[in-house]
C-alpha cells in the first residue's frame, strides 16, 4: 500500500494504482478524454495533467503511479491552463463542429471537457483540410474529422476483442486512423463488434443505426441479456418511446466486460422481418385475424382431442431463445399433460445431448466456465469456430494471444480461427476418437521421455497413435508440446465433438490426463436449460396428427421445416412472419427478444435476467402466458416452479 | 446615466439566434427599459449609429465582403462585440462549405439543387458581394463575448442583455454553456 495526498485529502491505496485511480477512489474528478476504465492507460491527450509537488512538470495522472507520500494537486492556475491549452490544440487539429455531429449535447467526452473548463469559444481556429469520412462500414461511420488521436478504439480493437484491425498510420498531425493497412473499414478484417464504437469519446465512430436518434439522456437504459448465443452476454438497451436505439455492452456484466459481437450489438438493430400482431386461424384455407380466444379455442380443442394418442398424437417443438419459464411451462404441457413423446427443442440437443450424459457417468458436471478460458495460456478448439460463433468466446482467446497464449485448432472442416493458431490439426472425417488418442499417446511420450522435449523424438516413435486421422506424428506431437507446456490448458469443443458422446468421453479423459479444463459454449440463449428440462432429444415425426411449435423471434432451418411438410396440423406461436407461419393452421402472436422477461441459463451454468427493454404491441403475449392458456384449457394446472428443475453450479 | 446603447445585425447564418432573441418573451420589456436597442435587422434602423454604440451583437459567420464590411462597421462602432450562436463563434453550418471547392458549392446551390430547374445558373452579377471562405467573426475582428449555441437558449441571450445593459461582462459557464 502506498499513501497518497491528492488536493488536500490523504489515500491509502494498493501499490501500483495510478494516480488518476486513486483521486478516482477519493472521488476527486480530473477530466480525461484517452483514458478508459477498461482499456490500457495510454497517457496520449493530456486533459489529465496534475502538479505533483518536486516534480519539475506537469505528470498525466492516469498513467503516473501513486508513489509513497506524493503529493498531487489537480485543481490549480497550472492545470487549468494546460487543460485549456490541450483542448485548444484538440480543437485546432481537425474540425469538431458540434453543431451538426450526433454526439453533441451531452454525449461527447471532448464538449464535456470544454464546457468543464468553461470554453465559451476555440482560441485557435479549426483545421480546415477535409478529413475523409469513412462510410463503407455496415453499421458505422468513421469520421476522421471528429478524431481526437486518443486511440481508444485501437486499444479496444486489439485489448478487448482481440482483433487488432484498427491502427494508426503516419506520426504527428499526419496521424490517421487506419482499418488494416488502409482499407475502408467495410473491406477491412473489422468483425464488427462495434467496441470501438462505444469506447469512442466523440463522434468519430458512430452507430448508423442509432445517430441522431437521441442523446443518452433522452433514451432509457435497461440492463439485460443478449439472446444472441449461449454466452449471455450482459447489455444495456438503450430505447427512446418503445424503439430500439442502440444496444451497448455492459460494461459491469460478469460474462463479457463490456464487449459484444455484430450478432449481439447490431443484428438486433436491424430487424426487417414482418411482425405478427394478432392471432391467425386458417379458414377455407387462408389464414384470417382472429381473436385470441378463438385461436387458443382452436388449438385446446385439437390438443384435447389428442391427449395421449403418443404416436399418432401431437408432437412439439421449442426455440432455445425462449426463457426457462416457458420451456419449464412447455415441457410440462406437452410432456406430461398431452402425454407426448416428442417433445424437444430445435436444438434437438446436438450441443447439449452427449455432454448431459457424459457428466450423469461421471456423476458430476466437468465442463469449466469462461472466467477459465479467459485465463488460458494454451487452448485447443475441438470442432469450433469461434470466429464465426459465439464470437466473444473468441475474443477471449484472440485477445491473450499476443500475451503467448497458444491456440491449437483441431477440425476436419475449414476453420477460420486456424489464421490465428500456432498449429492447426485438419483430421479426416468422423475420426474424432482416434484424433484424441493420438494426442493422448503424444502426451504420454512426451510425458515418459524428457529428451522428447528437445525435439529428439520423431514420427516413428509415435507408434501408438491411430493412422485413420492422417494427422501426422510429428503433428501430434507439436500439439501435445503446446498444451502440455501451459500452466492452465483449455479445450474447448463445439459441434463436431459436442454430438458425439465416445469422443466426448475420450476428451474428458484427455483433459484429465494434462490437467486442462474442458469447454463448451453450446447452442442458443437457453440450450443449457433446455437440456436440463430433457428438451435435447429428436424430433422425429411419424405420424403426428398436430405439431405445436413454440418459435418465438427464432427461425426454423430448412432442413426441420421439411419434416414438418406432411403434418396435417400446424400451430406456430412467433413473434415474425416466416415460412413456418406461413405453412401453420393457427398462429399466435407472441414477444420477441426485448419485449422477453425471464431466466436464461448460460453456458457455464449462469443464471441470468433478461429484462424486457420494449413493451410488446397490444395483443402480442409471452410464450409463457399462451403455454399456461392453453394448460388452463386443457383442465391442467402445472407447476410454475422452473428453478426447481435446473441444476446450477455455484457461479453467480 | 444614459441607457447603453445596443445595435445587433445579421451576417451568414439563418436569423435563427435572433428569433432565439425574440424567444425572450415578454422579458424583452426589461431589456428595453434598462438598454437603449438601436438598430437590428428586424426594426427600422438597420446600422449601428455612427456616433457609436455601446454593445454590438453579431450573428453569424462571414462569407462574403458584405459580411467583412458589416463586421468591420461593427467593430469600429461599438464598444462590446458579441459573437451570437454557433456561426459567429465557430463558424457554424455555413462552414460545411469550407471543405469543399467554391464553384462545387456555388454549382450545388444554383444548379443541381432538386428544385432548380435547367435554367439554373451561378449569379454572376459584378454588384455581388465577393464570396470568401466561412470565418468565425474573431477571425476578422477582435470579440469581446462569445456566446455559443445553435441557437443559444433565450434564457442565456436575456442574461447576456440584462448583463451587457447593467454595463457588466457577462459570464458564460456552468448550464449557461452549450455549443450544440
Amino acid at each position: 500500500m502506498v499513501n497518497i495526498t491528492i488536493d488536500d485529502k490523504k489515500i491509502e491505496v494498493p501499490d501500483g494504482t495510478t494516480v488518476l485511480q486513486a483521486a478516482r477512489m477519493a472521488d476527486i474528478h480530473i477530466p480525461t478524454l484517452c483514458n478508459h476504465p477498461h482499456l490500457t492507460p495510454y497517457g496520449g491527450c493530456r486533459m489529465c495533467l496534475v502538479e505533483v509537488e518536486g516534480a519539475r512538470t506537469l505528470q498525466p495522472s492516469c498513467t503516473l503511479p501513486a508513489g509513497n507520500n506524493m503529493v498531487v494537486h489537480t485543481d490549480t492556475p497550472k492545470t487549468r491552463e494546460a487543460r485549456k491549452f490541450v483542448l485548444t490544440l484538440l480543437f485546432s487539429e481537425r474540425n469538431h463542429f458540434c453543431m451538426y455531429c450526433q454526439k453533441s449535447g451531452g454525449d461527447c467526452e471532448l464538449q464535456n471537457c470544454a464546457y468543464g473548463e468553461g470554453m465559451t469559444h476555440w482560441p485557435l481556429p479549426p483545421n480546415w483540410q477535409a478529413y475523409k469520412v469513412d462510410a463503407s462500414h455496415p453499421y458505422y461511420v468513421m469520421d476522421h474529422n471528429r478524431c481526437i488521436l486518443c486511440r481508444r478504439c485501437v486499444r479496444a480493437c486489439g485489448e478487448l476483442a482481440g482483433n487488432f484491425t484498427l491502427g494508426f498510420e503516419d506520426r504527428g498531425a499526419n496521424s490517421i486512423l487506419v482499418a488494416d493497412l488502409g482499407n475502408p473499414l467495410g473491406e477491412s478484417t473489422c468483425v464488427s463488434c462495434g467496441t470501438c464504437v462505444q469506447v469512442c469519446p466523440t463522434g468519430a465512430l458512430i452507430d448508423r443505426k442509432s445517430a441522431y436518434l437521441g442523446k443518452d439522456v433522452q433514451t432509457e437504459k435497461t440492463k439485460s441479456i443478449c439472446l444472441g448465443c449461449s454466452l449471455g452476454c450482459g447489455i444495456d438497451v438503450h430505447t427512446r418511446d418503445n424503439q430500439l436505439v442502440r444496444i451497448d455492452g455492459d460494461w459491469d456484466a460478469a460474462v463479457n466486460g463490456g464487449i459484444l459481437c455484430m450478432t449481439g450489438r447490431f443484428e438486433p438493430t436491424v430487424e426487417e422481418r414482418e411482425r405478427i400482431v394478432t392471432p391467425l386461424v386458417r379458414k377455407n384455407g387462408a389464414l384470417k385475424a382472429a381473436t385470441w380466444n378463438e385461436a387458443l379455442f382452436v388449438v385446446s380443442e385439437k390438443l384435447a382431442s389428442l391427449k395421449g394418442l403418443n404416436g399418432s398424437g401431437v408432437a412439439a417443438l421449442v426455440s432455445t431463445r425462449l426463457p426457462a419459464e416457458a420451456l419449464h411451462l412447455f415441457k410440462q404441457v406437452f410432456a406430461d399433460v398431452l402425454q407426448s413423446k416428442v417433445v424437444t427443442s430445435i436444438e434437438e440437443g446436438a450441443y447439449t445431448a452427449a455432454s448431459t450424459k457424459v457428466a450423469k457417468e461421471l456423476g458430476k458436471p466437468f465442463e469449466g466456465t469462461l472466467a477459465d478460458l479467459e485465463m488460458a495460456d494454451s487452448v485447443m478448439a475441438f470442432g469450433i469456430d469461434l470466429v464465426e460463433d459465439h464470437q466473444v468466446a473468441g475474443f477471449f482467446i484472440k485477445r491473450n494471444l499476443p500475451k503467448g497464449t497458444k491456440l491449437v485448432v483441431v477440425d476436419s472442416q475449414r476453420n477460420a480461427m486456424s489464421d490465428l493458431a500456432q498449429l492447426t490439426l485438419k483430421p479426416a472425417a468422423r475420426t474424432e476418437i482416434d484424433l484424441i488418442e493420438g494426442l493422448a499417446a503424444a502426451v504420454a511420450l512426451l510425458n515418459s521421455n524428457e529428451s522428447a522435449l528437445g525435439g529428439v523424438l520423431t514420427g516413428a516413435s509415435l507408434e501408438t497413435a491411430p493412422q485413420t486421422t492422417g494427422v501426422s506424428a510429428q503433428a501430434y506431437l507439436e500439439a501435445a508440446r503446446l498444451i502440455t507446456a501451459a500452466e492452465n490448458p483449455v479445450l474447448i469443443y463445439g459441434k463436431g465433438l459436442a454430438g458425439n458422446e465416445s469422443a466426448l468421453k475420450a476428451l474428458v479423459e484427455f483433459a484429465a490426463q494434462i490437467g486442462a479444463k474442458v469447454i463448451a459454449p453450446k447452442g442458443q440463449a437457453n440450450s443449457v436449460a433446455a437440456a436440463q428440462y430433457g428438451l435435447e432429444g429428436t424430433f422425429e415425426i411419424n405420424g403426428q396428427k398436430a405439431v405445436f411449435i413454440a418459435l418465438g423471434d427464432d427461425e426454423l432451418s430448412k432442413t426441420m421445416q421439411q419434416r414438418l411438410e406432411a403434418v396435417p396440423f400446424l400451430v406456430v406461436a412467433s413473434s415474425y412472419v416466416n415460412a413456418a407461419t406461413a405453412k401453420a393452421d393457427v398462429v399466435l402472436p407472441v414477444e420477441m427478444w426485448a419485449e422477453v422477461e425471464g431466466h436464461y441459463v448460460n453456458s457455464e451454468g449462469r443464471l441470468q435476467t433478461a429484462a424486457a427493454s420494449l413493451t410488446a404491441p397490444e395483443g402480442v403475449l409471452s410464450s409463457q402466458k399462451i403455454l399456461a392458456e392453453i394448460a388452463a384449457r386443457l383442465g391442467a394446472t402445472p407447476s410454475v416452479d422452473w428453478r426447481k428443475q435446473l441444476a446450477l453450479p455455484q457461479l453467480n | 446615466m444614459a441607457k447603453p446603447k445596443i445595435s445587433t445585425d445579421w451576417m451568414a447564418g439563418c436569423s435563427g439566434c435572433h428569433m432565439s432573441l425574440l424567444d425572450i418573451d415578454e422579458r424583452i420589456v426589461t431589456v428595453a427599459e434598462l438598454a437603449d436597442i438601436r438598430s437590428s435587422p428586424i426594426t427600422d434602423l438597420k446600422e449601428p449609429d455612427s456616433s457609436g454604440v455601446d454593445v454590438g451583437i453579431l450573428e453569424g459567420g462571414i462569407n462574403n465582403s458584405a459580411n467583412e464590411e458589416v463586421a468591420h462597421k461593427m467593430r469600429k462602432r461599438c464598444k462590446t462585440l458579441v459573437a451570437l450562436g454557433d456561426c459567429a463563434v465557430f463558424g457554424g453550418v455555413p462552414a460545411m462549405r469550407n471543405f469543399f471547392m467554391m464553384d462545387e458549392t456555388l454549382r450545388r446551390a444554383y444548379v443541381e439543387t432538386e428544385s432548380t430547374d435547367s435554367e439554373g445558373k451561378i449569379p454572376s452579377d459584378p454588384e455581388l458581394a465577393r464570396m470568401t471562405r466561412v470565418r468565425a467573426l474573431e477571425e476578422v475582428v477582435p470579440v469581446d463575448v462569445y456566446v455559443p449555441g445553435c441557437p443559444p437558449d433565450p434564457d442565456v441571450i436575456y442574461y447576456v442583455l440584462a448583463e451587457l445593459a447593467q454595463g457588466r461582462k457577462p459570464e458564460i459557464s456552468g448550464d449557461k454553456l452549450d455549443w450544440h
